[in-house]
C-alpha cells in the first residue's frame, strides 16, 4: 500500500508538471495526491506495511486531560521516554507520577491542570488512569514483540520515530490531548497487518 | 483435504506420524513420568488447579463426571499380577499415575472438531483454542485417554468469589460454560520462556521452560522438556528406555526397560513417557 503510493505519486508530479492533462484526469490525480498527503502524513517506516482500517473508538474521560499533543508534537519527547515499558514487557505502562513531577516542579507550574496534577503527588494519591485500549482478556498480546519488529529489529528503522509505529496501532496520538481508541483492534485488524508483514499465523501465538 | 481423499488415505493418514508427521517442529515438548517415585500426594493436581484458573465444582458435579482437572491422579489398588486380590498386597497401598493431556501428535481429538478448534502447533502441542470451540465434544468423546473436560457451568462467579478474582492467572483466560479444555503444557509458561530466550537472543535450552506439575513435585517424577533438544534431561531418558516418537509399536523385549507410553497401540504418538513402577515380587 504505501509503496504503491509513492510510486503512484511520481507519476502525478510528471503528469502535474506538463501541464497537459484533461480535467477528469487531473481530479483523478489530486485524488490520488490526496491519498498521498493522508500516508505522508505517517512517516516511513521501513520494512513495514501499516494497518489503514480506522475506527471511531469514546471519548474516555481521565482524571487529569494530559495533552500528548504538547508533550510530543510540540516538545519533541519520545513516547519510550514515559511508556517505558513497551520496548521490554507486555504492556506499555503508565508513568508513575515522579516522572511527570520530575519536570512539572519547574516547568508550566501554573497551568491548571499541573496544579491538579501537584495536588495528587503532595496528597501521595496515584492518579487512576483509564484505559482506553483494552483486549480482551483472552488474548496474549505484547508490545515488546512488536517494537522488536518494527523498531530495534528493524534495519534503517530511527528510534526516533517510535511514534509511528505506536500509530499503527493508536492512531496519532500525537494530534491529540488524551488518548481515545482510533484502531479496531479486533482479530481481523491484528491478523490482517500479521498477513501483511508476515507475523506468526499460530492460533496460539495471541489466544490463551 | 477432500472428503474422498480422507476416506481413501485414511489408514496413511493415520500413520503420518511414523514418517515424521504432517509438520516442521520447532519444539517438541514432552515428559517422562517416574512412577517409581510418584507418591500420590497430588500436589501436581493443585499446582495445576492453581496456575491454569481450574474451577472447583463440588462433590456432586464430581460424582457425575463434570470435573475440571487437567491433571488427574488415577489409583490403581489392585495388581492382579502381583496377587491384587489379597490382601497382603492390598495394604501396601495403591499405585498411582499422573494422568494429563497427552499431546498426541496423531491425536484423536484433531480430525473429529468440526470447527477446527483443536489443532496441532508447530511445538508440537495439542492446541485447544477456547474462542473457536462450540462445545460438540466429539474430542472429548474421541479421546481415548478421556483427558478433555467440558464447562457444563460458569465457574468465574461462583468460583473465585471477591477479593478470591485476584489469585487467578491474568496469563490464561478464564473459560465460560460451553467450551472443552484440557492440559496446554502450560502454554503461558513456554511462551514466557521463549520470549525471555529470543530477548537474551540465544535458543531455549533445557529448564528454561517447566510446567507447574514438574515444578511442584516434591520427588521430581515429572520431568518436562524439548524432545528435539538432544541434551535435554527428558531426551535422555526417553532414549535410555528406548521409547521413540513416531513408532506404534516400541520394542519391549528388554525386561530391564520401564519405559512405556499410554494406550500407544492405538496409534495416537503420545509424547508422556512413564516408567513402570518396580515392586518387590
Amino acid at each position: 500500500m504505501f509503496v504503491s503510493n509513492k510510486f503512484l505519486s511520481k507519476r502525478r508530479e510528471k503528469g502535474v508538471g506538463q501541464g497537459k492533462v484533461s480535467q477528469s484526469l487531473a481530479m483523478f490525480f489530486l485524488l490520488l495526491a490526496s491519498v498521498f498527503v493522508i500516508s505522508a502524513a505517517q512517516a516511513e517506516v521501513p520494512n513495514a506495511i501499516p494497518p489503514t482500517v480506522t475506527h471511531s473508538g469514546e471519548d474516555v474521560p481521565q482524571p487529569i486531560e494530559f495533552p500528548h499533543d504538547v508533550h510530543t508534537e510540540e516538545n519533541g519527547i519520545n513516547c519510550l521516554y514515559c511508556h517505558t515499558y513497551a520496548r521490554r514487557s507486555p504492556v506499555a505502562g503508565i508513568p508513575p507520577s515522579s516522572k511527570c513531577m520530575g519536570c512539572h516542579t519547574i516547568i508550566a507550574t501554573d497551568k491548571p491542570r499541573i496544579q491538579k496534577l501537584t495536588e495528587y503527588w503532595e496528597n501521595n494519591e496515584p492518579i487512576l488512569w483509564n484505559k482506553v485500549h483494552d483486549l480482551p482478556d483472552f488474548v496474549h498480546f505484547t508490545h515488546e514483540k512488536h517494537l522488536q519488529r518494527f523498531v530495534f529489529e528493524n534495519e534503517g528503522m530511527d528510534v526516533e520515530n517510535v511514534s509511528e509505529v505506536c500509530a499503527f496501532c493508536h492512531g496519532d496520538v500525537k494530534k491529540r490531548t488524551v488518548a481515545k481508541k482510533v484502531k479496531p483492534l479486533n482479530m481481523g485488524f491484528c491478523v490482517r497487518c500479521h498477513e501483511a508483514n508476515d507475523g506468526p499465523a499460530d492460533c496460539w501465538k495471541c489466544h490463551k | 483435504m477432500s472428503l474422498k481423499n480422507i476416506l481413501e488415505n485414511w489408514s496413511h493418514y493415520r500413520r503420518a506420524h511414523e514418517d515424521g508427521g504432517h509438520h516442521e517442529y520447532e519444539h517438541m515438548w514432552g515428559m517422562a513420568i517416574d512412577l517409581n517415585k510418584c507418591t500420590g500426594c497430588n500436589a501436581c493436581s493443585v499446582a495445576c488447579y492453581a496456575e491454569n484458573n481450574l474451577p472447583t465444582v463440588g462433590k456432586d458435579r464430581m460424582r457425575k463426571g463434570q470435573g475440571l482437572h487437567w491433571l488427574r491422579m488415577e489409583r490403581y489398588w489392585d495388581e492382579p499380577d502381583l496377587g491384587g486380590d489379597e490382601k497382603e498386597y492390598q495394604e501396601r497401598g495403591g499405585s498411582f499415575l499422573p494422568m494429563m493431556c497427552q499431546q498426541c501428535n496423531a491425536a484423536t481429538c484433531e480430525p473429529v472438531c468440526p470447527v477446527a478448534a483443536t489443532y496441532h502447533t508447530p511445538d508440537g502441542l495439542n492446541a485447544q483454542v477456547y474462542n473457536r470451540c462450540i462445545g460438540s465434544r466429539y474430542c472429548s468423546n474421541n479421546c481415548p485417554y478421556r483427558l478433555r473436560y467440558f464447562n457444563f457451568y460458569s465457574y468465574y462467579e461462583e468460583s473465585w468469589p471477591e477479593p478470591l478474582n485476584m489469585q487467578l492467572n491474568p496469563d490464561l483466560s478464564v473459560r465460560d460454560k460451553g467450551v472443552m479444555e484440557k492440559c496446554t503444557f502450560c502454554i503461558q509458561r513456554i511462551r514466557t520462556g521463549k520470549d525471555a530466550a529470543q530477548r537474551e537472543g540465544r535458543e531455549v535450552k533445557d529448564g528454561d521452560v517447566v510446567t507447574a506439575c514438574a515444578q511442584t513435585c516434591p520427588t521430581e517424577a515429572i520431568v518436562f522438556g524439548d524432545l528435539l533438544d538432544k541434551d535435554a534431561q527428558v531426551t535422555k531418558l526417553w532414549k535410555a528406555q528406548e521409547v521413540e516418537l513416531g513408532k506404534t509399536k516400541q520394542d519391549k523385549s528388554n525386561g530391564e526397560l520401564r519405559g512405556y507410553r499410554v494406550l500407544e497401540g492405538l496409534n495416537t504418538d503420545p509424547c508422556v513417557m512413564y516408567m513402570d513402577r518396580v515392586r518387590e515380587a
